[in-house]
């Protein structure tokens, strides 16, 4: 009746699951209890839960990509304890088979169900803005792919109160991934949950593609775009061409597991290093998807806080494109030590060094961006500057293992860890920050604290380098990577300097969520009335903070590159309003994320019928959805007009202000 | 085509937004071809596995050519009336539309009777996915095809019963231009695979 | 059901045509007539290599290149005939699109196949390794 599931799936002996799920319990419970006792259900499930407005599905990604973040980082907090405690005759606290699933769900969560929500809940926020237009190309279509992610990451979450999570490594690697080496549920979660979320990333890619080409403003020329869209555009692509690759390889994986199937075991002819070439084939454009945003975020942040247009824009996208293809020539560099030869390693190690030049065309012209303007230190800009220094060091950290023969002595060493937090801190990290930062009172109409965004910042920047100054230092003196016990003692002094950072970072964690509920605490005094708090160049600054449901009353005629800053010199023209359609709200995306999720459950712990009956119920709910008669409300003139009050009224505050 | 028209054209020029039949036509399309690079990953497994039989049987001692080539047709026909149902959408006639539906569904279903037959046979003699490498790339790769042909049919089905209802809305021309790429795109990927698999396979 | 569509701001495409959509000026005749010559040269080519896989046509050790083109040329019959893929600068983002993607694919197809070959010539598996030994 229920599959492989029992009583004995939660882990009654184990504390630490056990209380960490009863903390998570107790937080969604108290939650729940909050919604209800303030009455905002309706609130909610009109306001959020169906809505198919690309702002409020960007937050709700965002917030999504932060709770995993702190999950991940709980996780991080264990794991360097560990190691600093489990040095020569001490054990630790944590037993081996359960730091396997600390290590395998922190990388899975982070990467997936972390970084990838943050940078998309960004990209669709803002691009359709700064294209000058309503929403994105396919609003509904958006509202299933972000609640098919939630999906997947709640079925992570599962794995700590049901069952168990794979112990593989974030990318489950055979033969030890096949039902001979991991009978339990953990690879099975681990691969359910991907691949639902990883639906939820292409449709991602496909939405914004769509809009980037062919939905942008009168006028806005490829040429007009901000650099945001343009590397909104190029980690769009890469997911298209990316995902698919991982969504076969692990529906190999799977076949393996569920149906005895032979493409990486042991016997009849399978062959294990497939798999590695395959699924780096999706990883290595993966962690383009994840930076390229964050370049475009700080190409935005850098020309606003110096007040200059870009510098050099045209070869900022010559590079962002090369970028792009170039991500997909490299993905051998991943494991040159498997043995494919020198021919092969020679072309991917050549390949990895010359996609540096790109990101080193942008760090110039960022950096000529800065040179003659007048620099403005405040929070956001300081994100950037601290990007620059530290992904550019992780960056050669990363041409230095592009070389055959150092990758031999450092693959897989705490030097490769290093170095590849380096760059996705250091880039994908930052940049989101620096993102939130600069578009939170876009999306909220009110600025956040300035003082303690800039404590978050240090304590983050310091406590990164504290945190793993040490690592490539114990990697060069060949200390691998994933140890549950350290053997050798005169890693110690590393290995403590490395948990002082943490304690860092816990801090910078700590100050950042203040920032938030001081911010939220002194709204009415930090509230944005101009739209434009920055004095920004791009046309998201041209609508109020929030901007309405419409985005623009009237799509602006764009006239050439940085559309807003133009407007802003020339004279207000006295618009004409017309009546405006709107995509209606529907419970589609949350009713097929539900139906997801069951499946996922139902697929992991072999309840066939449970898997039946939500194919079922998720193909009735697309064809309620497409039996509809109605798919758009209309908004009538006067309406539009009295909603736009609000944006003129904050021209006329710039103008005062100015 | 003079170039300021091409510079005002809508969607790739500096026109504004493109129409929604555009939008969704091209969202479509880079769906299908990320759906083309899925099945890319598919053969490339195939191709390095292609040797592993595990002292079990290969492609010449398995593959019938005339069923290959009775799906072949079968699947070129179905994409052929395919195309006659989007001339019948066009020129607003019902039942042209729903006739030319149904022989692609039935086209589609008789295709998908013989690879059934086929898989079935298969693993009768001990030759299933489970014996081999090459045997289980094999039924991925050939039964990811099958399975898409499947969900097309599933969603042409719903669609009959669709139109008669609605009418001729744009919504629902929009879907059977969908419907279209999709069904031509399939026909496509299985010109790779009867070539590769079953032509070039039967002959290593 | 509003006329307007919420992402429509201009009455009519210039210059831009969906994937898959026909030139809008054509007849029916017309219509059918692309049709049907793409469904002739399609069942052409099919029959072409089942014939060439058959040995009849062609030297042997061609037969694989003379498949693979024949593969091509039916591929590109179905892009052009049924999928109405033109070189036009109305169908420039649908043939960029398409071009990426078979770039795509390439990558993925040829790396990956250039990449194990070296591999499994350098680190034979078990069963290649008892066949050398005999």
């Amino acid at each position: 009746m229920l599959g492989k599931l029992t009583w004995e799936a939660v882990p009654w002996n184990q504390p630490i699951p056990l209380i960490a799920a009863a903390l998570v319990l107790a937080a969604i419970l108290g939650a729940l209890a909050f919604v209800t006792a303030t009455g905002r259900w309706t609130y909610l499930w009109r306001e959020w839960i169906t809505s198919v407005d690309h702002k409020r599905i960007g937050v709700m990604y965002v917030l999504l990509g932060l709770a995993m973040l702190l999950r991940g980082f709980i996780d991080a907090v264990m794991m360097r304890s560990q190691q600093a405690l489990a040095v020569g005759h001490s054990a630790g606290y944590l037993p081996p088979e359960h730091y396997d699933q600390i290590f395998s769900a922190h990388g899975t969560i982070m990467i997936l169900f972390g970084a990838m929500p943050l940078v998309v809940g960004l990209m669709n926020f803002v691009v359709p803005l700064q294209l000058g237009v309503r929403d994105v190309a396919f609003p509904t279509f958006n509202s299933t792919g972000f609640w098919l992610t939630a999906a997947g990451a709640l079925l992570v979450n599962v794995s700590l109160v049901v069952g168990e999570f794979a112990r593989t490594g974030w990318l489950p690697y055979p033969p030890l991934s096949e039902t001979a080496y991991s009978p339990g549920v953990g690879v099975d979660y681990y691969l359910w949950a991907v691949q639902i979320a990883g639906l939820g990333s292409l449709i991602n890619g496909i939405n914004l593609t769509t809009t980037i080409l062919k939905v942008r403003a009168p006028g806005m020329g490829y040429l007009r775009m901000p650099m945001f869209c343009w590397t909104a555009l190029a980690s769009s692509l890469l997911i298209i061409a990316a995902f698919p690759v991982l969504t076969a390889t692990l529906a190999m994986l799977g076949l393996d597991r569920y149906a005895g199937f032979h493409f990486f075991t042991n016997e009849a002819g399978g062959n294990q290093m497939m798999f590695v070439n395959l699924v780096w084939a999706w990883g290595h454009p993966e962690v383009y998807i994840l930076v390229l945003p964050a370049f475009g975020i700080f190409s935005e942040i850098f020309s606003t806080f110096s007040g200059k247009p870009l510098f050099g824009y045209r070869s900022m996208v010559a590079a962002t494109l090369f970028i792009c293809v170039v991500s997909f020539m490299v993905w051998l560099h991943h494991f040159f030590t498997m043995g494919g030869g020198g021919d092969v390693n020679a072309a991917f190690g050549i390949a990895t060094s010359i996609i540096a030049v790109g990101t080193g065309v942008k760090v110039y012209n960022w950096i000529f961006t800065m040179y003659g303007g007048e620099v403005r230190f405040e929070t956001p800009m300081l994100w950037a500057l601290g990007f620059v220094f530290t992904f550019v060091i992780g960056g050669m950290t990363g041409v230095l293992l592009a070389v055959p023969p150092a990758d031999f002595l450092l693959h897989n060493s705490l030097f490769l860890v290093a170095h590849f937090h380096n760059v996705i801190v250091g880039g994908v990290v930052f940049g989101v920050f620096a993102g939130i930062e600069y578009w939170f009172p876009k999306a909220f109409g009110f600025r956040l604290h300035e003082r303690l965004g800039k404590a978050a910042f240090w304590l983050a920047f310091t406590g990164f380098w504290v945190t793993f100054t040490p690592l490539y230092a114990l990697g060069l003196m060949g200390m691998t990577r994933r140890l549950q016990h350290v053997d050798v003692p005169e890693w110690r002094p590393w290995l403590y300097v490395s948990a002082a950072g943490v304690v860092i970072l816990a801090a910078g964690a700590l100050v950042q969520a203040a920032q938030l509920v001081v911010s939220i605490r002194r709204r009415e005094a930090l509230r944005d009335v101009t739209g434009d708090p920055w004095n920004g160049r791009s046309l998201e600054w041209s609508t109020p903070s929030p901007p309405p449901a419409f985005n623009f009353a009237v799509l602006p005629q764009v006239q050439g590159l940085d559309a807003h800053w133009r407007a802003k010199q020339a004279d207000l023209a006295k618009p004409r309003y017309e009546p405006i359609a709107t995509p209606r709200n529907t419970a589609t995306g949350v009713v097929v994320g539900v139906f997801a999720t069951l499946m996922g459950f139902a697929v992991i712990w072999h309840i066939w019928w449970l898997l039946a009956a939500g194919f079922v119920g998720a193909y009735a709910t697309f064809v309620v959805f497409a039996w509809r008669d109605r798919d758009e409300d209309e908004i009538p003139a006067r309406e539009v007009a009295r909603i736009d009050r609000a944006r003129l009224a904050g021209l006329r505050a710039r103008e005062t202000r100015a | 085509m003079s170039a300021a028209a091409h510079v005002r054209a809508t969607g790739h020029g500096q026109g504004g937004p493109a129409s929604k039949r555009i939008v969704v036509g091209y969202g479509f399309w880079l769906f299908l071809l990320s759906d083309i690079v899925m099945f890319s990953a598919f053969f490339a497994a195939w191709a390095v596995l292609a040797r592993s039989t595990a002292g079990g049987p290969s492609g010449r001692d398995l593959f019938e050519p005339p069923r290959v080539a009775a799906e072949t047709a079968l699947l070129l026909a179905s994409s052929f009336t395919c195309g006659l149902s989007a001339l019948a959408t066009r020129a607003r006639s019902l039942v042209w539309t729903e006739l030319a539906l149904l022989a692609t569904g039935l086209l589609g279903a008789a295709f998908l009777v013989l690879e059934a037959q086929e898989f079935a046979g298969l693993v009768a003699r001990g030759a299933g996915p489970q014996r081999s490498a090459f045997l289980s790339a094999f039924f991925a790769l050939v039964g990811c095809h099958g399975l898409h042909v499947a969900a097309g049919l599933l969603w042409l089905g719903t669609m009959m019963a669709q139109i008669p209802v609605k009418g001729f809305r744009a919504t629902l021309e929009r879907r059977m231009l969908c419907f279209n790429l999709f069904w031509h795109t399939l026909d496509i990927i299985w010109v790779g695979l009867f070539t590769v698999v079953y032509l070039l396979g039967a002959g290593a | 059901m509003t006329a307007r569509d919420s992402l429509e701001a201009t009455p009519r495409d210039r210059g831009d045509r969906a994937p898959g959509d026909a030139i809008e000026e054509r007849g029916l005749v017309q219509g059918l007539a692309g049709y049907g010559l793409g469904l002739a040269l399609a069942a052409g080519l099919t029959a072409a290599a089942f014939f060439v896989a058959a040995g009849h046509l062609v030297w042997g050790p061609a037969i694989p290149m003379a498949l693979v083109t024949l593969a091509v040329a039916q591929m590109g019959v179905h892009l052009v005939f049924f999928l109405h893929l033109t070189s036009g600068p109305d169908n420039t983002n649908n043939a960029l699109a398409l071009a990426f993607g078979v770039l795509i694919v390439a990558l993925v197809l040829g790396g990956s196949v250039w990449i194990m070959a070296h591999l499994n010539h350098l680190h034979p598996a078990m069963a290649q390794m008892m066949s050398m030994r005999r």
